[in-house]
């Protein structure tokens, strides 16, 4: 890493934790705590939205997913935009309107029972460390590429878990929401300006859109992949042929001599190597980077879609921030605002990830030599495009505003989900349960802890991941991981808020049913698939079936969908005050009131609570 | 801020039929009708785009002149819509939808307070 870089985030880290301290003299209340006031205006609760959106896998990722997979990399940066569709046309106003906090206070105000209440917390709390996980896999990671050295006594990979778990657990615990907020609308800005000067850079030196991916399509896509000796050498009984021969099409002699003298050695360890990919969509076709079918298959080509629409409605870290808007039009409006920032930044990813691919061949093959692994002319992890790229069309420079871009993904991300997760438990459980009767001040502590508490969660996660092996047994396990806290999400929210805010039957056993469904069917299918991933499940038979999917969602959802709607019709006990809980999600006389009072006006965020 | 602002805050009321905040009033009725225009704006809004982001994966499966057919320099109409013009449409239908909901919003104000003059104006008939 280079003193620029190294300058930049220490930069970023100290802004970050500047404007934490800022904020604390407004956090007084567990409005302020928790809801930031509920005074964040749309186009700035947007700015946060989209920075409490946009982890470090859609920063690195997204390019990376394109660089490496062409149009299947694309569709699912696409996928990740559309979910907000989802939120605006069915979720954003009712759940403003009803007030709260949580999306837990939803379940019980809705519904009305303690049980409904408790499960939605337990919900939570899985959905955030099912996210978490692949953040702070990503810190580690991240850290590893863009700094590659290790601090007292760390490794690498170690030390970027723990600066960043520090880091975001300090600036949450001082800051509440309203720092968090601040802190993720710089965090995205400046994720936008620096993915924003890598086009520009891209353009500035002759990249053209159409042309570069005329080129990318003229022959297939070439894969890059770590063997062992022994995996390099087994051959497919299918079609005869050991990796070693499939990747000897490909490699020139001084590459494949590389490859034989590893073979030669019998050493531990692996050896990356240049593969042929096979288009799982259309096996007839050859796999050109402008055509579908790198990555998903007919079944995954909808399931992935449908799991990145619906799971990002059921997201609770971004949920939650729509009760910091004012009103409900303004949740609206704030949902608007997030689909053009985000979607312009799924434009741009893939232009950056494209570009990449051009830019490092021809950068490579013209002599220059990158700190970065490479095989015939391709990086080893996609996920190194974006610094890879900045470093040789901006230098230094373009690369220390990329790697403190990828820092400020991670934070913003990160924070909200322990915002998400300390109210979960300091809102949810301890002021409603343990003591309803304490003081705000003690509220707002009980708060601070449980995000010390979680962040503690995370840093464990976060160092246990390579400890177990789990990320040898996925090649892509941020990407992986993501899906697996959207299915969850999906499975187990969406349904209840999708009835509970549009349909009147809907009863308190039916949603809590509903949830409890969603919830362990997601879970379920996902350790299935670990487990088989890790060799102890096989794959024939039901469970083997349900172990390869993907995405679980395309089955977990529907299925707790139709448990609410068949639990309801059979139980048929709807809450008592069932009419005054409808005026409440869709009446407006609140809001009118708020408006006749000027309480619904926005920018009053730093007025000291009370 | 004032406590008389803090008392106004604090005003609310209400039945099964109807929930005050301050000087306003929802009444099931009102919300109903409301409820019943936005079920349908946010569905059939809903509907469309479950259509076309489906459209997408249907026709990279089905229809070769989609996915494999370049358009412009290497562009394929699969690779021009998900790259670029989705998002157009996802901008499209967002901002539409919330104005249209909006509007929404407003019949209800107008609904409500014609009720309210309506019920006050019964009450005060019948004194």
């Amino acid at each position: 890493m280079n003193t620029i870089a190294i300058v930049l985030v220490i930069a970023l880290i100290v802004f970050t934790i500047s404007l934490s301290i800022f904020s604390r003299r407004f956090t007084r209340t567990t409005a302020d705590f928790y809801l930031a006031g509920r005074k964040v205006g749309s186009f700035s609760n947007a700015s946060a939205i989209s920075g409490d959106y946009l982890s470090a896998a859609s920063f690195l990722g997204v390019a990376g997913a394109v660089y490496a997979s062409g149009l299947d990399g694309v569709w699912y940066a696409a996928g990740f935009a559309g979910g907000f569709m989802v939120v605006v046309l069915f979720i954003a106003s009712a759940l403003r309107r009803f007030g709260e906090y949580t999306v837990a206070d939803f379940a019980f105000g809705r519904f009305g029972s303690n049980r409904i209440r408790l499960i939605t917390v337990i919900a939570v709390l899985l959905t955030s460390l099912f996210y978490m996980a692949p953040q702070m896999f990503g810190a580690g990671t991240t850290w590893q590429v863009l700094v590659g050295k290790g601090a007292f006594g760390m490794d690498p990979y170690t030390t970027g878990v723990v600066v960043v778990a520090g880091i975001i657990a300090f600036y949450v615990a001082v800051g509440g929401m309203k720092g968090t907020t601040l802190n993720q609308i710089f965090q995205f800005w400046w994720l936008a300006f620096a993915m924003t000067m890598v086009v520009i850079f891209s353009f500035g030196n002759g990249f053209s859109y159409p042309q570069a991916l005329a080129d990318a399509s003229e022959s297939p896509i070439v894969n890059t992949k770590q063997m062992t000796v022994a995996e390099l050498t087994t051959e497919n009984p299918a079609t005869g042929k050991t990796p070693y021969d499939s990747a000897a099409s490909l490699m020139t002699e001084e590459e494949l001599a590389k490859v034989d003298e590893f073979i030669a050695s019998d050493a531990e360890g692996k050896i990356p190597v240049a593969l042929p990919s096979a288009n799982k969509l259309h096996e007839l076709r050859d796999q050109l980077f402008s055509e579908p079918g790198h990555r998903y298959n007919t079944f995954d080509q909808f399931s992935m879609v449908l799991a990145l629409v619906l799971g990002t409605a059921g997201l609770p870290h971004i949920l939650n921030r729509y009760y910091t808007n004012p009103s409900g039009s303004a949740a609206r409006r704030s949902t608007f605002w997030v689909l053009v920032f985000i979607g312009t930044f799924y434009i741009f990813a893939p232009i950056a990830g494209l570009a990449g691919l051009g830019f490092i061949k021809e950068y490579l093959a013209g002599g220059g030599t990158l700190n970065a692994a490479t095989v015939h002319g391709l990086l080893v992890k996609p996920d190194q495009v974006m610094p890879t790229l900045a470093e040789i069309l901006g230098g230094q420079w373009l690369m220390g505003i990329v790697s403190a871009g990828a820092f400020a993904a991670m934070f913003s991300t990160v924070g909200g989900l322990l915002i998400a997760a300390a109210s979960a438990i300091g809102h949810d459980v301890y002021e409603k349960y343990v003591d309803p009767n304490a003081t705000e001040a003690k509220r707002v502590a009980v708060g601070k802890i449980a995000v010390l508490a979680f962040a503690a969660l995370a840093l464990f996660i976060g160092l246990a991941i390579p400890k177990y092996g789990l990320d040898q047994a996925y090649p892509a396990l941020i990407a992986m991981m993501v899906t697996w806290a959207f299915s969850v999400g999906a499975s187990a929210f969406v349904p209840m808020l999708l009835t509970g805010i549009w349909w009147k039957g809907t009863t308190e056993r039916g949603a809590t049913a509903g949830m409890l469904v969603g919830l362990i069917s997601a879970i379920s299918i996902i350790f299935l698939n670990i487990f088989q991933q890790l060799g102890t499940v096989g794959k024939e038979g039901i469970l083997g079936f349900f172990g390869a999917l993907t995405f679980p969602v395309l089955f977990t959802f529907p299925l707790g969908l139709l448990t609410i709607i068949i639990v309801s019709k059979i139980d048929g006990q709807l809450p008592k005050n069932v009419d005054q809980i409808w005026m409440r999600i869709h009446g407006t006389a609140s809001e009118r009131h708020e408006k006749q009072h000027g309480l619904d006006k926005v920018g009053s965020m730093f007025t000291k609570g009370k | 801020m004032p406590d008389s602002k803090l008392h106004v805050i604090s005003t609310v009321s209400g039945d099964s039929q109807h929930i005050r905040h301050g000087d306003h009033t929802d009444t099931i009725e009102s919300v109903d009708i409301v409820f019943r225009a936005q079920r349908k704006l946010s569905f059939t809004y809903g509907a469309i785009f479950f259509a076309v982001t489906l459209a997408i994966p249907a026709a990279s499966v089905w229809w070769e002149g989609w996915y494999a057919v370049p358009i412009w320099g290497g562009f394929t109409a699969n690779y021009l819509v998900v790259s670029l013009l989705y998002y157009i449409f996802l901008w499209t239908m967002a901002w539409t939808y919330s104005k249209q909901a909006d509007k929404l919003d407003e019949q209800l104000m107008d609904m409500a307070t014609a009720i309210t003059a309506t019920e006050t104006a019964k009450e005060v008939e019948a004194e």
